[in-house]
């Protein structure tokens, strides 16, 4: 056996850097295209700014980094009426109502396709992710088009007698906004739902029903219980794109009154207020870490339960 | 008339003073770095080899005659085209194609384009990625003095360019900011003004006696759009306030700013260039620029013809109010590879019938003295009842009518209160 070779049954033939090299790939990949991007943002947010251009001088020294930009956004943050206040609550709102419709909506077509479509599944399954293959930003040009004021959703809401007036869906109206996010962001929900639900095992329904619960008592208590990691799931993979989301807002409603994080992150871009974005950029991050340390908290639990059962 | 900026100037008050010396030590060692570099050289055109000289903000009472530098020639005189291909960096769509084509056909070298949407982003990758390109269609007024100090930019040679010095308006050949054309000749000239459709709009703005104050009419809230620019965008209630568009006076942009933000509520203004989606029915007035509205003519919905759109630019009006008169220019960065080809690029896009072809195209006006305006209605590039899009001669030299018509250089401090302004009005949508 040459020398490191590890002395388990599956490593017997391999030395012992084997196994874990095959994770040298996405180490690579997350160092690249994570860690380093990550670090270079930090050195804009913490950096310089030219004062000629205007452009930022990343400072990789961390002992010389300079927190003004950062303390000036945490402020505005503070600041009632400021426009990254405003901001920053927009994208709460829309995000929290937008992924509340994508679960409303995700869950029973989820639930559907799991239990109730047999042999159809796939096609169901198909069918509704169909979206998904004509890209993001056409849909939503689409929907640019439908929402207009004389588009076919005026015409048809005129034809059943709701509306006497066109409505002004893309002058800047939030809930235009909410619904384009739910609307772009549904399918995400809907495939972690269905992995979950298709994976309960139908003998611990029957062992409900056949303890004398109804359909009803049986969802609640058996089925939703178990799909709750999908749930949780589905969550932070609807939220963490909604959150740095800025093309739906631009293009259905691009106003201030609809104006969220990711519009000022990449204004910031073409702009001197650069180091601002590079330190919303962060702050987002730090908003959207106890999420995600929930969800990593709670799969673990879920994976130590399994384990242990 | 707007006063000078300096004349009208208030006493600083405490805290405005310490965030002026704060920028200020902020500034001074990038500042530094660029007269001291300018230093360096015997400017050729600052004269004096002070380098504070070198570096100032142009204006026209005060043109500027950009520093030569030795690290930095021109290239010399008589030399064969290169092989290509001819890198440019510039707006999307802002040179025909099919103009590139025949440019093509001509030098042989293929031409490649690379976009971009704001001079910001062009002024970086110039600042990393100069020597990548041959030519940088367009750098901003606002930025000709500085890059061409930082030596971003190359001097050109004129031997190369007949035609600018034989079809160019003779008012944009030297211009303040950059006085001999040294290192910039300019491409397109624009007026920014407002555009209205004449059957929903009732008033007649040109009457007006402040034209824009129908930005701000709630009667068309909901259908008014406002260019998104930090320059631009202010550049509404300044006028409207009857303030210099280049001022960097905190009082007078504090007020411009709360007149934006409570036009943020009463008019729900977009931030835009309108297209047709915008066109389509959502849409009564833009303050706009000229160039525009040529593109009109191609997004007009279904129903909608030209002749419902009016122009005014209320330099142009009777009681004559302020307004922006711009110019785009073409520079070639320092080290580019191609810089002959980049030249007679520029020289053919001088050549009248070229400049002409281009201009039905991309819509901006080529300040070209080898067609006229007759002819440019005759062959349907603009429309006769927006025939006061078009600019002459008689309207240079730029900045020195009576009224402020241009959009001068600013210190960076200012540029950068400008655009948290912007981003504070827009929310960066």
């Amino acid at each position: 056996m040459p020398e490191g070779a590890g002395s388990g049954t599956r490593g017997a033939w391999f030395p012992r850097w084997f196994w874990p090299s095959f994770a040298t790939p996405a180490t690579l990949w997350l160092v690249v295209f994570f860690v380093v991007p990550f670090y270079v943002i930090l050195a804009i947010a913490f950096g310089q700014l030219d004062q000629i251009f205007l452009t930022p001088i990343p400072v990789y020294n961390p002992l010389h980094w300079n927190a003004n930009a950062f303390v000036d956004v945490v402020q505005q943050f503070t600041t009632s009426g400021s426009v990254y206040q405003s901001a920053l609550w927009h994208t709460l709102v829309f995000v929290g109502i937008a992924t509340a419709i994508c679960l409303l909506i995700g869950y029973p077509v989820a639930y559907f396709i799991a239990r109730h479509a047999g042999r159809h599944k796939t096609l169901f399954l198909v069918l509704f992710i169909a979206p998904f293959w004509i890209s993001y930003m056409m849909r939503m040009l689409a929907w640019m088009n439908l929402l207009q004021p004389n588009g076919y959703v005026n015409r048809g809401l005129e034809a059943l007698g709701l509306i006497d007036q066109p409505i002004q869906w893309l002058n800047g109206k939030p809930i235009t906004v909410i619904l384009g996010l739910a609307y772009g962001y549904v399918p995400y929900m809907i495939l972690p739902l269905y992995g979950t639900l298709d994976r309960i095992n139908t003998a611990t329904l029957e062992a409900s029903r056949d303890l004398g619960a109804g359909q009803i008592h049986t969802f609640f208590r058996v089925t939703l219980p178990l799909s709750r990691q999908g749930i949780l799931a589905g969550i932070v993979i609807v939220t963490l794109p909604m959150f740095g989301d800025y093309y739906t807002t631009n293009l259905l409603a691009s106003t201030r009154n609809t104006a969220m994080v990711g519009t000022l992150i990449v204004s910031s871009m073409g702009s001197s207020l650069v180091q601002q974005g590079a330190s919303l950029v962060l702050l987002l991050l730090l908003v959207l870490l106890l999420p995600m340390l929930y969800y990593l908290r709670e799969t673990s639990r879920a994976s130590e339960l399994v384990s242990g059962a | 008339m707007s006063e000078h900026p300096i004349e009208r100037r208030k006493p600083l008050s405490r805290r405005d003073f310490l965030r002026r010396a704060g920028m200020t030590g902020i500034a001074l060692p990038s500042m530094a770095a660029i007269l001291a570099a300018c230093g360096s050289d015997n400017g050729g055109g600052g004269g004096s080899a002070s380098p504070s000289a070198a570096f100032q903000l142009a204006r026209p009472d005060n043109p500027v005659t950009l520093p030569l530098f030795d690290s930095n020639p021109p290239i010399a005189d008589g030399l064969s085209p290169e092989a290509g291909p001819l890198r440019i960096i510039g707006y999307p769509d802002y040179i025909w194609n099919r103009v590139l084509k025949k440019f093509t056909n001509e030098f042989g070298a293929e031409v490649e384009y690379t976009q971009y949407a704001t001079p910001e982003e062009m002024l970086r990758e110039i600042q990393t990625h100069g020597s990548d390109f041959d030519l940088w269609v367009t750098t901003t007024v606002e930025n000709v003095g500085k890059v061409a100090t930082a030596q971003l930019i190359q001097p050109l040679n004129r031997t190369y360019l007949p035609n600018f010095d034989a079809n160019a308006w003779d008012g944009v050949k030297s211009q303040y900011f950059d006085v001999g054309s040294v290192y910039s000749i300019p491409y397109t000239i624009y007026e920014t003004g407002i555009a209205y459709r004449n059957d929903i709009v009732t008033e007649d703005v040109a009457a007006m006696d402040n034209p824009y104050d129908i930005l701000f009419d709630t009667k068309y809230a909901g259908q008014t759009h406002l260019l998104n620019g930090a320059r631009d965008t202010l550049s509404v209630p300044l006028f409207r306030m009857g303030e210099s568009v280049s001022t960097d006076d905190p009082a007078v942009l504090e007020q411009a700013k709360q007149m934006l933000l409570d036009g943020v509520s009463s008019m729900n203004w977009k931030f835009d260039h309108v297209d047709y989606n915008e066109l389509n029915n959502q849409f009564a007035i833009h303050h706009t620029w000229s160039g525009q509205l040529t593109y009109y003519i191609y997004y007009l919905p279904e129903g909608v013809t030209i002749d419902q759109f009016t122009w005014v630019w209320p330099p142009q009006e009777v009681g004559g109010k302020a307004g922006v008169l711009a110019t785009d220019v073409f520079a070639i960065p320092k080290g580019a590879q191609n810089p002959v080809l980049a030249h007679a690029l520029i020289n053919m896009l001088y050549d009248g019938d070229t400049a002409l072809e281009n201009y039905s195209y991309e819509g901006f006006q080529p300040p070209n003295k080898a067609y006229s305006i007759d002819k440019v209605i005759a062959d349907g590039i603009v429309p006769e009842n927006l025939r006061n899009t078009l600019l002459t001669e008689d309207h240079l030299p730029l900045g020195s009518r009576p009224l402020e018509v241009q959009e001068w250089e600013l210190e960076p401090a200012t540029t950068q209160l400008y655009q948290q302004i912007y981003t504070e009005v827009t929310g960066g949508v």
